[in-house]
């Protein structure tokens, strides 16, 4: 750490932003392979997800009239800018070298600000259809959120730490929370789905509904990068969740150079996210897109219930002392 | 909250074909629905009153994709009937064959239609895989994937093989087993129960006044099917049941066409197993009779089909008049979205199976009023075209 | 559960995509494709003309003696045909008295050019 080049490393390169980029397009592409098998499509070359950016970004942006431009352009890089300041925080090869008590409410903020971004955007377009696609989103956002944090909670509560890294930790010691809290990881699991808004939650940007929503009226490198920004939320929920829930890059027995620690704590992490992305991809595959009225009633009335009851039940395993 | 008017289309990722809807909507209720119809009139009526019956029936195929040997049929044996024409059984066994496989077609592609509009996309791809088995049999009897060109005026213009008969009944189970999952499917999948059940309900009453057919009302208990009730081809001798349900929403719509699949499924089993031997046509005069009028119906996989007939002792009709199912189920459309969801707006319009194109009528629109109408034969014929209060808004 | 287990298993299955350049489904043998005109049958009576509903044939003048039901007899048209104007119906093959105009199971493919004929 005393390094000064090392945090700089860390972010730039590895597991910051180049490998957060490449990692991002990879996970989009294993997402759309497996729903294309399961569908008993064929699905894109491996290359898509890069071919589809590259030519996003090379397209004419068009503005839609009377937009304000400075603020289109930017909101979609202040979406990807604050997806990838969150990954910073999630543990990869080991415990995240920036690690602070409490940076697992930083993350969940950060990993918000996509959707509201996405709000801004719809809200921007001067479309009706973006309109109500923004106004869907933040609706959505109300829903799921709550059962989400509530879920993402216990854990922490469970470890006693406001820190991801020592929540890993704790698991590494003890059990990992999926089996503890099984509730909780369901929970988690449909809240990042709502999250990510991929089917059954993708309400807002419903295609033959609302044509695509607050997307409807982005374009060139502004969808590019809006696009870019929804991978790396995948990326940074899928290993939050790992974390969390499946403790994390952690690997079982301690390994002695200091390389090879690092690089089966790379392979973990990699193999969990994938697990976890296989299931999100399974719930998109099984599933059609609800209403957002039913999506209300479910969420509050089962899937908030469900964490709290997930909360309840950790504290009474907490004041019985039954895990030390 | 004050009523707002959202427009739909004419282009549109829920319609596949131009058509324009004004949903008048409080809030995410609907209030309202106006439609206007006719982006897509192609005359195929007038261009049918001159060509002669062997080059009218290549045409009225190509009124709808979807439903190519139902027009074809359905003018042929009106055009039969007129000439007092008894064609051999195995043509009607033929075409019973094909109108059949061309029914599971057709219903296989709505229920991919009905999954995807719901953004259930999974179902979309499976039921066209699935489609694609239906297609390959229709290719092999026919020669060609969807306008099949099987009638002409007396016949049949292709013959079964027992070899491909044989070929197409190994196929069958497959299929029926495919139908079976596609049953399961429908009944136990949670959000598609979510957004079918209880979803654009239509009763009994409302269907007789709206004057809804096909499985749009058999989903409502209304038990009238043109093939049991109008018997034509070999329906009435062939076993098989009219499917109705009572459930009157989307999902009874869907119950009614898997169970139309089934029954479909049978029939073909059944004609090619008891296939008759014979002729596949016979030698038909080249004119009609003068003055003949039919009105012939025909149960297509959307819902009744009418093709009004009138000769004139040529070899050409002297008027034709087509009523494809989906214009007489699109008031029903516009009642049973009055109450519903914004949302369902998709769903509840694919439940009836809407062809835009077949259905489209001449409307005359003034672009700066919004007003549409109609206009006579003689405007047109003198090509002046004044508009008139029209009677096509819904 | 229908859809779980179908999901599964379509994930374990080759999936059912024909990938075109390199894989090609096979024609069935009453396929109708392109029109095939036989020179040696044609005896230029222009019935395919008539009955065609797409009006994509046309009689061109082209001189040739031909035998039709043993009988020699000279010709003086040839159907011309419009490969991406016909609608592959096959009228004209059930109505040439003379067996020689053909829809075969070749498919046509597809082309720009609207007015091209047909070999």
């Amino acid at each position: 750490m005393t390094d000064p080049l090392f945090p700089l490393l860390y972010i730039l390169v590895f597991p910051g932003f180049l490998f957060l980029l490449a990692y991002a397009l990879i996970l989009e592409y294993i997402d759309r392979w497996i729903t294309a098998r399961m569908q008993n499509r064929v699905g894109p070359p491996w290359f898509q997800p890069f071919a589809d950016l590259i030519k996003m970004l090379s397209k004419e942006v068009i503005d839609p009239a009377g937009i304000d431009r400075r603020l289109f352009d930017a909101a979609p890089l202040v979406a990807l800018a604050a997806v990838m300041t969150a990954f910073i925080y999630v543990p990869v090869i080991g415990s995240s070298p920036f690690a602070f008590e409490g940076d697992i409410v930083l993350v969940l903020y950060l990993l918000s600000i996509p959707t509201i971004i996405l709000f801004l955007l719809g809200w921007l377009s001067r479309n009706v259809y973006a309109a109500m696609g923004g106004i869907r989103t933040v609706t959505q956002l109300f829903i799921y959120e709550v059962p989400f944090f509530l879920a993402l909670l216990t854990p922490a509560l469970m470890a006693g730490s406001w820190s991801i890294s020592s929540i890993v930790a704790w698991q590494q010691q003890h059990l990992w929370c999926a089996i503890l809290q099984p509730i909780g990881f369901i929970v988690a699991l449909i809240g990042l789905q709502a999250k990510l808004e991929r089917p059954p939650f993708d309400i807002p940007e419903a295609e033959t509904e609302i044509v695509a929503g607050p997307w409807t009226e982005l374009t060139g490198r502004r969808l590019a990068i809006m696009h870019l920004a929804v991978d790396v939320s995948l990326v940074v929920g899928s290993g939050l969740v790992a974390a969390m829930f499946l403790g994390g890059p952690a690997f079982p027995w301690s390994v002695e150079p200091g390389w090879l620690a690092g690089l089966s704590g790379l392979i973990v992490f990699l193999v969990k996210t994938f697990c976890v992305l296989f299931l999100l991809s399974a719930i998109k595959v099984a599933t059609g897109r609800i209403r957002i009225d039913q999506l209300n009633d479910i969420g509050w009335k089962y899937i908030a219930t469900a964490a709290l009851v997930q909360v309840a039940l950790v504290l009474a395993i907490q004041s019985a002392r039954v895990i030390p | 909250m004050a009523h707002v008017v959202i427009p739909v289309g004419p282009q549109h990722p829920a319609l596949k074909e131009p058509v324009n809807f004004r949903v008048v909507a409080d809030g995410e209720k609907i209030v309202r629905l106006e439609i206007d119809l006719s982006y897509n009139h192609r005359g195929i009526e007038k261009a049918a009153e001159s060509r002669d019956f062997i080059r009218v029936l290549p045409l009225l195929e190509r009124v709808c994709g979807i439903c190519s040997h139902s027009h074809a049929t359905c003018f042929a044996k009106g055009i039969e009937e007129l000439m007092q024409l008894e064609i051999p059984q195995r043509a009607q066994y033929i075409r019973t064959i094909v109108a059949e496989l061309e029914r599971m077609h057709s219903h296989l592609l709505w229920l991919g239609v009905a999954a995807h509009e719901i953004g259930f996309n999974t179902l979309f791809m499976w039921t066209w895989r699935d489609r694609e088995t239906v297609q390959d049999i229709l290719e092999e009897i026919s020669g060609n994937r969807v306008n099949y060109n099987m009638n002409e005026i007396g016949g049949v213009r292709c013959d079964i093989s027992p070899e491909q008969a044989g070929s197409i009944l190994k196929r069958l189970p497959l299929l029926e087993e495919r139908i079976g999952e596609y049953v399961k499917m429908a009944k136990s999948q949670r959000t598609m129960l979510m957004r079918f059940c209880g979803v654009g309900k239509l009763s009994r009453a409302e269907i007789l006044r709206y004057g809804a057919v096909g499985p749009t009302a058999r989903a409502s208990g209304v038990d009238y099917d043109a093939r049991r009730d109008d018997p034509y081809l070999i329906y009435n001798t062939i076993p098989w049941n009219v499917v109705t349900d009572e459930d009157g929403d989307v999902f009874g719509r869907t119950k009614v066409r898997i169970g139309e699949l089934r029954e479909s499924l049978g029939m073909v089993r059944y004609c090619l197993e008891n296939l008759p031997g014979g002729p596949i046509r016979v030698q038909a005069p080249k004119t009609a009779p003068s003055g003949g009028e039919i009105l012939s119906r025909y149960e297509a996989p959307r819902g009744e089909l009418v093709h009004f007939i009138r000769t004139n002792g040529t070899d050409k009709v002297e008027r034709l008049d087509i009523r494809t199912p989906t214009l007489a189920n699109w008031t029903s459309v516009a009642a049973a979205l009055v109450d519903q969801n914004l949302a369902d707006i998709p769903v509840i319009v694919a439940a009836i199976d809407p062809c835009l194109s077949c259905t489209s009528r001449l409307v005359v629109a003034d672009r700066k009023s919004g007003k549409t109408g109609n206009i006579s034969w003689n405007e047109l014929r003198n090509g002046v075209c004044r508009i008139r209060p029209g009677s096509n808004r819904i | 559960m229908s859809v779980i287990s179908e999901m599964i298993r379509n994930l374990l299955t080759r999936p059912v995509t024909i990938l075109y350049p390199k894989e090609k489904v096979t024609i069935p043998p009453g396929f109708r494709g392109r029109i095939v005109v036989s020179d040696e049958k044609c005896i230029g009576c222009g019935k395919c003309a008539v009955v065609c509903p797409a009006r994509c044939i046309a009689m061109v003048d082209n001189q040739k003696e031909v035998s039709f039901k043993g009988k020699q007899l000279v010709r003086r048209k040839k159907p011309k045909v419009k490969l991406f104007k016909c609608i592959r119906c096959g009228l004209c093959e059930r109505y040439c008295p003379a067996d020689a105009i053909h829809v075969s199971s070749e498919p046509a493919l597809c082309g720009t050019d609207k007015d091209a004929v047909s070999a």
